[in-house]
Parts: C-alpha cells; sequence; structure tokens
C-alpha cells in the first residue's frame, strides 16, 4: 500500500511541473497589466514601471519561470502582488471553507445520489425511475445561482432559519454548521443528480451481466444478488466519477460562494483573475493541482476496498 | 388559577422580549456595511484606487483640510488636521498650523509634522503612490516646527487645498507605522480617523473598531463590519434581512425605486456624478474628418440614453467636464440628436452608406449595456460598431495601447476641471507616450488654455481659460459626452450619518464620529 502510494506521488510530479509551467505561460498571456490594475485608471508611466520593477515584473520571463519553480517546490509560494500578504496565509484563511462546503456537498450528493440511482435502477421505466430521471435532469439543469437565491428566498427571508450571508466562525461548529447547510444543499443536489444517473446507469448494466442470472440461478435472494453483487461491482465507475467530481466541485463551489457569500478558494481565484495577482494564481493553481492529486488517490485506494480483485503493487 | 397561570407567564415573556428587544436596540453599535466587491485590495490610502477601498479609507485617515462631510464643494473645504493655514502673495508657499495632541491609531503617537511631510512626499513619490501626477507640482514640503509645515510650489496649482484633503494622496500616515511595518502597512494600516483598522479576512470582511481618541469624540458607532459581498441578488436579500445596515446601490432607476418601497429604507442619490464619454481618436480614419465626428455626435441621443439608465439617477452630459466641478461650462457647442444631419454629413465625408468601425469594450454589464445602447443609436445612422468585447483589466491595457478608435469610459476626478481637462484632453496624457494618462482622443488645441488656467490667479480669468478648453474641445468632437450618473447607497432608517448625504469624494457615506443608531 505504501509503496503504491508513494509510486503515485511521484508520477504525479511530472503531471505537478507540467501544471506549474502551464499556469505560469497561461497567466502571462492573458492580457492585462496587474500594475496598471493596481494603481488604477490615474496611474503615469513612471508609477506603473515603478510598480512593475517593485513586483519583479520587469525581469525576464526565463528568470520569473525558474524562481517560481524552484519555490513552487519547496512549498514558497510567495506574497500576493495586490495585497502584499503571504499566499499561503491567504489560503489558509478560506481553505477550511472550501473543505467544508465540498466535503458535505460530495457526503449529500452521494448519500443522495446513490441510493436514489439503485433505487430508480431496480424499478426500471417505473414511475420511480421516470420520476429520479426528471429530478436529476431538473438538478443538472438549474444553475446554482438560482438554486442558491430561490433557497436564501425560502428559508432566510421568509423562514429566517438560516442567515443570507454565510461566513461562519470557524472556531464555533455550531455556527459552522448552521452557515453550511444551505450552500452544501445548493452544491451538493447538482452532485447527487449526476451521481443518481451514473449510479442508475452502472447498476442496469452490472444487473444485466452473466453473473447476476448465474447467481440468481443458483437461488441467491435477490437483495444480496443486488448489495453483494451488483452494487459492489456498479460503484467502480461511481467512485470514479466522485473522485472526478471532487475536482469540478472545487471549480463549481465558486458560484455558491458568491450566492451565499462564503469566503473559498473559487472566489480568490476569480478576484486575483480579476485583478492579475500573478503570483497569486500560480499559488492556487498549483495547491488546487494538488487537492486534485490527493483525490485522485484517494479514489485509487478506494477501488482496493470496494473490490479485492484490484491490487496495489 | 391555570389560567391566570398561563397570562402571568404570557405577559413575563412578552416583558422579557419587549424589555430584550430595548437593551438590543440600546446595545446596537455595530454598523454592518456591504460592498459589491471580492475584497478590499490596497488599503494604504495612496495607493487605494479602487470604490472598495476609497469608501474604506475615508473612515481611518484625516487630510490637513476636509471637505465638510455630505458635501463635495471645494468652497466648503473645513479645518481636519490643520486648524488654520496661510498663503504667500504668489499663491506658491502655504504654510499649515496643526492641532496639538491629535493622536494615531494603535499607540502610534501624536499626528506631528513630520508625519505630514512624510506622507505628502510619500504621495508624490511615484514609487510609493499612484496619485503621484497630482503633485507634480510640488517643490519641498518642510517641516518648520512639529506643529507647523511648509509647502513650496514650483507652480500654481488650481486648487492647493484640494490636493491635501481626505481624499487620493492627501491623506495622512503615521511616519513611524509605515517604516516599522513596512510592505504590510498596505493591509494593516495606520491613520488618525475615527476608525481604525481591526482586521480584515480575504474574501469576507474588513472589520474597523472605533478610535476612542479621536480628536473630534469617540464614535457612536464602535464597531463597523464591511462586507465583501459580490453577488447584487445576495448583498440585497442581506440588506432587506437586515443583515447589512448600509447597502452599495446599482445605479437603476428600477433598483432605486424597488429599494425605496421597502419599508423603513432610505435610498441616497448623490454626488459626484460619474461622466460617460465617448473619446473619439481624431487621428484614426474615418474619425480623422471631422464630418465624420460631427455625424457621429449627430447621432448621439442622450434623452433616450438617460432614458434608459434612470432619470432619478443619471443626467444628460453637457460638457467634457463633469456638471458641477468648478471650471464646468455648459456654453459649449454641443451638437445635438438629428440623425438626418448625420447622414448627410456621413454622405459628404464619402461614406453614403456608412462605415462599421472595430471597437474594443469592456465586458464590465454596466459599461457594456451602456455600449449596447449606442451601438443602437449609431446603427441608425449607418456606423456600425464591431464590438469586441474583452476583459476589464484587458479593456484597460488594450485602450492604452491605442487599439481602440472609440473609447467609451465613465470617471469621476477630483471637482475641478484642471483634473478632467488635463488627464483626458492635454497633449502631455495622450495615450502610449511616456507621460500618458487617459487622452484617447489624441486632441492638443486646448492645451495653451487647460496649462494656462492650472497657474491663473485670478480666479474669472482661470474660469474662462476653462471654458474657452471646454469649447475647442467641444467644437473639434474630441469626445461626445453622453450621461452622467450619481452614485447610490440604501440604508435602514436607524442609520443616522450625522448630516446630509449630498456627496462624498470617497464614492461612499462617510462615516464619522457622529454617526448613530438612532
Amino acid at each position: 500500500m505504501i509503496g503504491f502510494v508513494v509510486q503515485r506521488l511521484i508520477a504525479a510530479a511530472p503531471t505537478l511541473i507540467a501544471v506549474l509551467t502551464l499556469v505560469f505561460v497561461i497567466v502571462r498571456i492573458v492580457p492585462g497589466d496587474p500594475a496598471l490594475v493596481i494603481l488604477g485608471d490615474q496611474a503615469t508611466p513612471e508609477a506603473i514601471t515603478a510598480l512593475r520593477a517593485r513586483l519583479g515584473l520587469d525581469r525576464p520571463l526565463h528568470e520569473q519561470y525558474f524562481e517560481f519553480l524552484f519555490a513552487s517546490l519547496t512549498g514558497d509560494f510567495g506574497t500576493s502582488l495586490v495585497t502584499g500578504r503571504p499566499i499561503v496565509s491567504e489560503v489558509a484563511a478560506v481553505l477550511p471553507h472550501t473543505l467544508d462546503l465540498t466535503g458535505a456537498a460530495m457526503v449529500i450528493g452521494t448519500a443522495v445520489g446513490v441510493p436514489v440511482g439503485i433505487w430508480a435502477a431496480l424499478h426500471r421505466n417505473r414511475a420511480i425511475d421516470v420520476a429520479a430521471r426528471i429530478l436529476s435532469l431538473l438538478g443538472l439543469s438549474f444553475p446554482v445561482f438560482v438554486s442558491g437565491i430561490f433557497l436564501l428566498l425560502l428559508f432566510a427571508l421568509h423562514w429566517k432559519i438560516f442567515p443570507v450571508i454565510g461566513n461562519a466562525n470557524l472556531a464555533d461548529p455550531v455556527d459552522r454548521i448552521h452557515k453550511l447547510v444551505l450552500p452544501a444543499i445548493t452544491l451538493g443536489l447538482v452532485m447527487a443528480a449526476y451521481i443518481t444517473r451514473v449510479t442508475r446507469s452502472a447498476m442496469l448494466h452490472v444487473l444485466s451481466e452473466d453473473f447476476i442470472r448465474t447467481a440468481r440461478a443458483k437461488g441467491v435472494p435477490w437483495r444480496a444478488v443486488v448489495w453483494k453483487h451488483g452494487l459492489r461491482n456498479a460503484l467502480i465507475p461511481v467512485v470514479t466519477v466522485v473522485g472526478l467530481y471532487v475536482g469540478i466541485l472545487i471549480g463549481n463551489s465558486v458560484l455558491t460562494e458568491i450566492v451565499f457569500n462564503r469566503p473559498g478558494l473559487g472566489k480568490i481565484i476569480v478576484g486575483a483573475l480579476n485583478q492579475r495577482d500573478y503570483s497569486m494564481l500560480q499559488g492556487l493553481m498549483v495547491i488546487y493541482c494538488f487537492l486534485i492529486v490527493v483525490v485522485n488517490l484517494i479514489t485509487d485506494l478506494t477501488y482496493g476496498l470496494i473490490d479485492p480483485r484490484v491490487k496495489h503493487a | 388559577m391555570r389560567l391566570r397561570a398561563a397570562l402571568l407567564a404570557g405577559a413575563a415573556a412578552l416583558g422579557v422580549a419587549v424589555l430584550g428587544g430595548a437593551a438590543i436596540a440600546q446595545q446596537r453599535t455595530t454598523l454592518n456595511v456591504g460592498m459589491a466587491a471580492q475584497d478590499v485590495g490596497r488599503l494604504d490610502p495612496h495607493f487605494a484606487v479602487t470604490t472598495i477601498d476609497r469608501v474604506a479609507v475615508a473612515w481611518m485617515f484625516n487630510g490637513l483640510v476636509r471637505f465638510k462631510p455630505g458635501s463635495i464643494n471645494p468652497a466648503e473645504i473645513e479645518p481636519d488636521l490643520a486648524e488654520r493655514w496661510e498663503s504667500s502673495p504668489d499663491g506658491r508657499t502655504w504654510t499649515f498650523h496643526l492641532r496639538r495632541g491629535v493622536q494615531f491609531h494603535g499607540g502610534f503617537g501624536e499626528v506631528t509634522a513630520e508625519d505630514i511631510a512624510f506622507s505628502l512626499r510619500k504621495a508624490a513619490q511615484a514609487s510609493t503612490s499612484a496619485f503621484s501626477g497630482d503633485f507634480r507640482a510640488f517643490e519641498s514640503v518642510d517641516v518648520v516646527d512639529p506643529y507647523t509645515v511648509r509647502i513650496r510650489l514650483r507652480e500654481n496649482v488650481p486648487s492647493l487645498l484640494g490636493l491635501v484633503t481626505n481624499y487620493a494622496g492627501g491623506y495622512i500616515v503615521s511616519k513611524r507605522a509605515v517604516e516599522q511595518k513596512g510592505d504590510a502597512f498596505v493591509r494593516a494600516p495606520i491613520g488618525s480617523g475615527p476608525f481604525a483598522f481591526a482586521s480584515v479576512t480575504p474574501n469576507q470582511s474588513l472589520e474597523l473598531a472605533a478610535h476612542e481618541g479621536y480628536f473630534r469624540g469617540s464614535p457612536q458607532i464602535k464597531r463597523i463590519s464591511y462586507r465583501f459581498i459580490p453577488s447584487d441578488a445576495s448583498r440585497d436579500l442581506a440588506f432587506q434581512n437586515r443583515e447589512l445596515d448600509v447597502n452599495y446601490g446599482r445605479a437603476q432607476a428600477t433598483w432605486v425605486e424597488r429599494t425605496r418601497r421597502l419599508p423603513n429604507v432610505i435610498v441616497d442619490v448623490f454626488e459626484p456624478a460619474e461622466l460617460s464619454i465617448i473619446n473619439i481618436n481624431t487621428k484614426q480614419a474615418p474619425f480623422d474628418d471631422i464630418r465624420v465626428r460631427r455625424a457621429f455626435a449627430h447621432a448621439i441621443n442622450r434623452a433616450e440614453l438617460v432614458r434608459w439608465r434612470g432619470e432619478g439617477v443619471a443626467r444628460e452630459g453637457q460638457s467634457l467636464v463633469p456638471r458641477g466641478y468648478l471650471g464646468f461650462t455648459a456654453d459649449v457647442p454641443l451638437l445635438q440628436h438629428d440623425p438626418d444631419r448625420a447622414r448627410a454629413l456621413l454622405a459628404e465625408a464619402g461614406h453614403p452608406n456608412g462605415f462599421t468601425v472595430r471597437v474594443v469594450h469592456t465586458q464590465l454589464p454596466e459599461m457594456l449595456a451602456g455600449m449596447q445602447v449606442v451601438q443602437q443609436q449609431l446603427r441608425r445612422v449607418g456606423i456600425n460598431l464591431d464590438l469586441q468585447v474583452v476583459e476589464h483589466a484587458t479593456f484597460h491595457q488594450q485602450i492604452r495601447q491605442d487599439l481602440s478608435p472609440l473609447v467609451y469610459y465613465g470617471a469621476a476626478r477630483f471637482p475641478i476641471a484642471d483634473i478632467y481637462l488635463t488627464q483626458f484632453y492635454h497633449g502631455r496624457s495622450i495615450v502610449k507616450t511616456p507621460t500618458a494618462v487617459t487622452n484617447f482622443s489624441h486632441c492638443t488645441m486646448a492645451d495653451a488654455e487647460i496649462d494656462a488656467a492650472r497657474v491663473e490667479t485670478d480666479p474669472q480669468k482661470q474660469l474662462a481659460l476653462w471654458a474657452e478648453a471646454q469649447r475647442k474641445l467641444v467644437e473639434a468632437v474630441c469626445g461626445v459626452p453622453l450621461f452622467e450618473t450619481l452614485l447610490v447607497f440604501a440604508r435602514h432608517n436607524s442609520v443616522d450619518y450625522g448630516y446630509e448625504l449630498k456627496g462624498s469624494m470617497s464614492l461612499g457615506p462617510l462615516i464619522t464620529e457622529a454617526t448613530r443608531f438612532r
């Protein structure tokens, strides 16, 4: 197991370097001068030149690249061009909020999506199945800024159960959960809709396999066939999708964070992009990439737990 | 018996609720302000260039002098850190006498002439200020004694007091704090205003605490929570839900009307207005032909633009300087809406079937919508705008690279004609030159009047020069004024600013020691 983890982490290193290089190039290809954004529209060319020099943006690109690469690989992401604060502390301040939201959304998405998908597959083409398909389609079709505002209107403005402003006090677990409920439901339901469709499709596929027919012919009870043989095999693609979806969740969380006024990685990325905060963007992309690598690793390890035939070494 | 017990319990509960409510009302000392932004940027006042930063630094810093709260009238400038001042007969030497005993936040000591000299020198230096261009005329800032500072000018400026007011580069910082904190000062500044920096949570809020030792008295509001809420819908819901006391508003008549209908809500619409102008590059074909520029101007229907924007929050542009600014004149040969005349001029200039021109424009929703209305108006006379919509930072970079023959630009500046005329229409400010600012039209025909007005000591002659400059620029159609948009903020009527909000140079309501909950 440990060997497998080490092997995967080593394999991730070239990916990480490729991502770092791409990020470095892309943020510089996008037009827009950070110095102009920082100094505003009344700045003189003299002031812009002075700031560019102070931020190190006037140095040759290859110099900036190697410095960035070396610093990133040693965990030093530098300071934000705009705020001057260390990127690590800016990210550390909001990362718990993002992890709370994506974690809770993933739990909701899986807890709702998997059972509904199984249920729909077991009742193929019956009312339950049709209802599940329609609801999952609705879930996928509604953008979070519509469903989020709808939930706010209902639960914050009308019933006054939850606040509109969702910036939780991390030290207070009750406040943290209270302010997480609506955003997590908003984001989680989109995931649930997706997982429902994947689970239904995987279950239908597995249930039509020969080994299921054999098990039934041998007289294995239907419940055991479904849970032991059907679900276990159907879960492999579901876990793959859940793993992939975590990356999408972190990306999609930006709209949820904006609607519910929650701090988070997504909001920081948008802000950094608007302000052409190169160093912040680079730092965020490295952290984002690292999170994806870790999630993929966990996904791979989970395969072994679900299906012992999958070997890790 | 049971009924009586129930009634007593009910009365007790009611009493607790009422008394509790009254207690809560009495205890309300935190002001929650909602702002349409992702985050604050730089809180060093000499780098505070965005609206969100400007609003906040105005609560934390003082100038030598200040605009009277609620006003942007330069004639109403009053003492702030300086209790009095005098100038030499030629207007080039100014001496300011400071109040004694004014304290900086956080135990950084008394405000002295050293801090004033340090702040003004910092504001005038390109590496330490975004407003260094405003202080070009400063020759020296000298400390005469701990409570007296002297400013010497190379040449006269239209308003020296304007430069040292509580606006842009005029804010006074603590010398010791800047030196001690270094780069950290931009996110943890030290001023002497009614509110002190307490903390900032990225993407969440800026927290300010009352400066109990404030020289005008201890503020009645004890804490300001300045919340960054970029989603308009969420911010409005939070305001409706009373989670916000003050809310950044949208300059749209529909928003203002809808918000005014909410119970116990006041919507303040105030100056300075942002003047939107289409600047025309007079050196680039087909706009190098004055007939084409005149046709363009005749195609614009300002009344329609104001109706689109909303009459309560917008008004027609009347010149190439916003109305109300010192030196503004409406006595300019502004071409009126006349589509037939526009078509005739185009035909005369060799474009009987009109033409298509590629224009770079921002994707910012409000500016894009405005440009789309203009696009429709121009299409009626045969001028087709091929809009290249780009992200806002890209827009700013590309228009400064002279990549667009037409530049739609909205701006408010210090309310003196000189600033607007110099930045937008002086030859020194032409884009892509070493001294560039925002002259997109490449016009230089009013340089002499703008320069002469800047150093003119006779107020009447100065006004005449500024008026002449505007006439020349309007006549040459260097730009076409569209409309002026006022600022909008909403508040619950429990919030009393302590003054009448008619204007604010910080682009948001000033929260002073007198601001309170009613």
